[in-house]
């Protein structure tokens, strides 16, 4: 009776509870962004202003080509990198492997600002990279990499590779087999990874503050910028954005997933 | 004369089969050890090196950063930081846990439209959710102005900049990654093992803590590494909801590394974080979670 009671009433309850928790700031941001008020923190009337606002605003239009670019170029590279790496660790046994699938787990479980930090002396004291596209780009490849590699080899297990082997019978070479079966085999893979990619670069703050240095403003460096002039109603624009854009490439990625 | 090189070219080629792997595997690896490993060497590097007085770096060896860091207000701050760390992931495990039972039970059709519900806030911008969730629980902010409107409260509650507003932030944050891996191994579990444990006559708290939790460990030592390491070394949590009175070991990174340019020091904050990363990190794996680890990601 008492199970049953706790999973009958209190389980709903406290999942209805997080749910709400999670969701009611971000929603209320997205509301707001729509909101006349001129602080954005309270409902007045319908506006688009915000939004016409900040298409006209050159911080924020340069701001969101750096990131999309820096996405662009994290996406392209850490896909083909983490799929060839994740090949290699599906098809061949060799020693070191299970230390090196630990070690590419690291950055992704390593902090943001031990990650940022280290990146930051590495790249002024030890190999002078200058701060910013440069650099930028290469921690995000660096922490978008082993998630590009994890999500394409645990879809690898699903995959059905006699198609490879009857390829490599017939006397096809390795790279017609890669360029015929194996590549098309994994697109599905490497679209699901390009997909959750995407928000991990374009969105990020933490690690992006850390080596950009100075005048190479991502769109959420150019938001925490603005934080310091407290609520406004362009932060809840930009917010939107930010929050909605990364949404719907993940989704759109399922659903196309879904259709085959 | 002959044989040699034949020799040779069989060798080479036996090598070669041997080594195959090394195409697929070694760019990466090279990358992990040019930007992972090299950095964290840097800086433990960097950790042991004294400063002069002028804030320049004197090649002379030193424990006086580790010495500092553990000792004093900045050895409080990262007290804070392991019993914040621990706390957030506490809560996220007794939260997490009867929720993505709840989902995999209950769920039905629902399932995997729940547990996206779930993790969808994780991929959006983590900048602006705190920033969203600081606006809503702030003085002038919809929670204080409903209640103050309603009558209820006759000044705004002071949540914002108190350790409670972090620990939320903390919470509201890195939940969904407690969640995913609990889920996932959950739904991995054998149905019949538990109809078993039933025809044996386990009574449901029997059966949960004999079959399920023990089968479901992994789940939850892959939430603990995705949720105590990140909030341990948290620092934007603490600096839009603690403000300057709850600082974490996160914070003084931020602060050695890029406000005051101090590398000796802001490194032995960060080589101390590392070094109970990677421990949790051992213990983590070592009890289970690596396969659901990589499996969630």
């Amino acid at each position: 009776m008492k199970a049953s009671n706790m999973t009958n009433k209190i389980l709903p309850t406290l999942s209805m509870l997080v749910y709400i928790f999670l969701w009611a700031p971000v929603i209320i941001l997205v509301l707001f962004s729509f909101s006349s008020n001129r602080f954005g923190i309270k409902w007045e009337s319908f506006t688009l202003q915000w939004y016409f606002d900040i298409i006209g605003n050159v911080a924020v239009r340069d701001a969101l080509i750096r990131s999309l670019t820096i996405a662009s170029i994290t996406i392209v590279v850490a896909t083909i990198a983490g799929t060839i790496a994740a090949y290699g660790l599906y098809k061949y046994k060799f020693r070191g492997r299970g230390a090196l699938r630990t070690t590419i787990l690291l950055p992704m479980v390593m902090p943001s600002v031990v990650t940022g930090g280290a990146l930051l002396v590495f790249f002024s004291r030890a190999i002078h990279i200058p701060l910013g596209y440069l650099s930028i780009t290469i921690a995000h490849i660096t922490f978008c990499t082993p998630l590009a590699m994890f999500v394409v080899l645990g879809r690898m297990a699903r995959i059905d590779w006699s198609l490879e082997e009857a390829s490599a019978d017939l006397g096809a070479d390795r790279l017609t087999t890669w360029r015929k079966i194996t590549i098309p085999v994994l697109l599905p893979a490497m679209i699901a990874s390009a997909a959750l990619i995407f928000p991990w670069s374009f969105d990020d703050f933490i690690i992006t503050y850390f080596v950009a240095g100075v005048g190479t403003t991502t769109l959420p460096i150019y938001i925490f910028s603005q934080l310091r002039f407290g609520a406004t109603p362009v932060i809840n624009t930009i917010g939107t954005i930010l929050v909605v854009l990364p949404i719907i490439s993940v989704l759109l990625m399922r659903f196309l997933q879904k259709k085959k | 004369m002959e044989r040699v090189p034949k020799n040779l070219r069989q060798k080479v080629a036996k090598l070669l089969t041997k080594q195959a792997h090394v195409p697929y595997v070694g760019p990466i690896a090279l990358w992990m050890v040019l930007f992972v490993i090299a950095p964290l060497v840097i800086i433990l590097y960097f950790s042991v090196l004294s400063t002069g007085p002028l804030g320049q770096i004197i090649s002379s060896f030193t424990l006086r950063n580790y010495a500092d860091v553990l000792k004093g207000a900045y050895g409080i701050i990262l007290l804070r930081s392991l019993a914040f760390a621990f706390g957030t992931n506490m809560i996220c495990l007794l939260i997490g846990y009867p929720l993505a039972y709840w989902i995999v039970r209950y769920g039905g059709r629902w399932k995997i439209t729940l547990i996206f519900l779930i993790i969808i806030p994780s991929w959006t911008c983590y900048l602006i959710r705190l920033y969203a969730l600081k606006t809503l629980i702030g003085t002038t902010g919809l929670i204080n102005s409903t209640l103050l409107s309603l009558g209820l409260i006759s000044s705004p509650l002071q949540v914002l900049y108190t350790p409670f507003a972090v620990m939320l932030g903390l919470v509201y944050t890195w939940f969904p990654f407690m969640v995913l891996p609990i889920y996932a191994s959950l739904v991995g579990l054998d149905p019949s093992l538990l109809e078993a444990a039933d025809d044996l006559g386990a009574t449901p708290f029997q059966k949960f803590f004999t079959v399920t939790l023990p089968l479901t460990k992994g789940g939850v030592f892959a939430g603990t590494i995705l949720v105590f390491i990140p909030a341990l070394g948290e620092w934007l949590v603490p600096l839009l909801l603690g403000g300057a009175k709850v600082m974490m070991a996160g914070s003084l990174v931020e602060y050695y590394f890029i406000k005051v340019g101090n590398i000796p020091a802001g490194s032995a904050i960060a080589a101390t974080i590392t070094a109970i990363v990677l421990l949790v990190v051992y213990l983590g794996i070592k009890l289970g979670g690596q396969e659901v680890l990589e499996r969630v990601t």
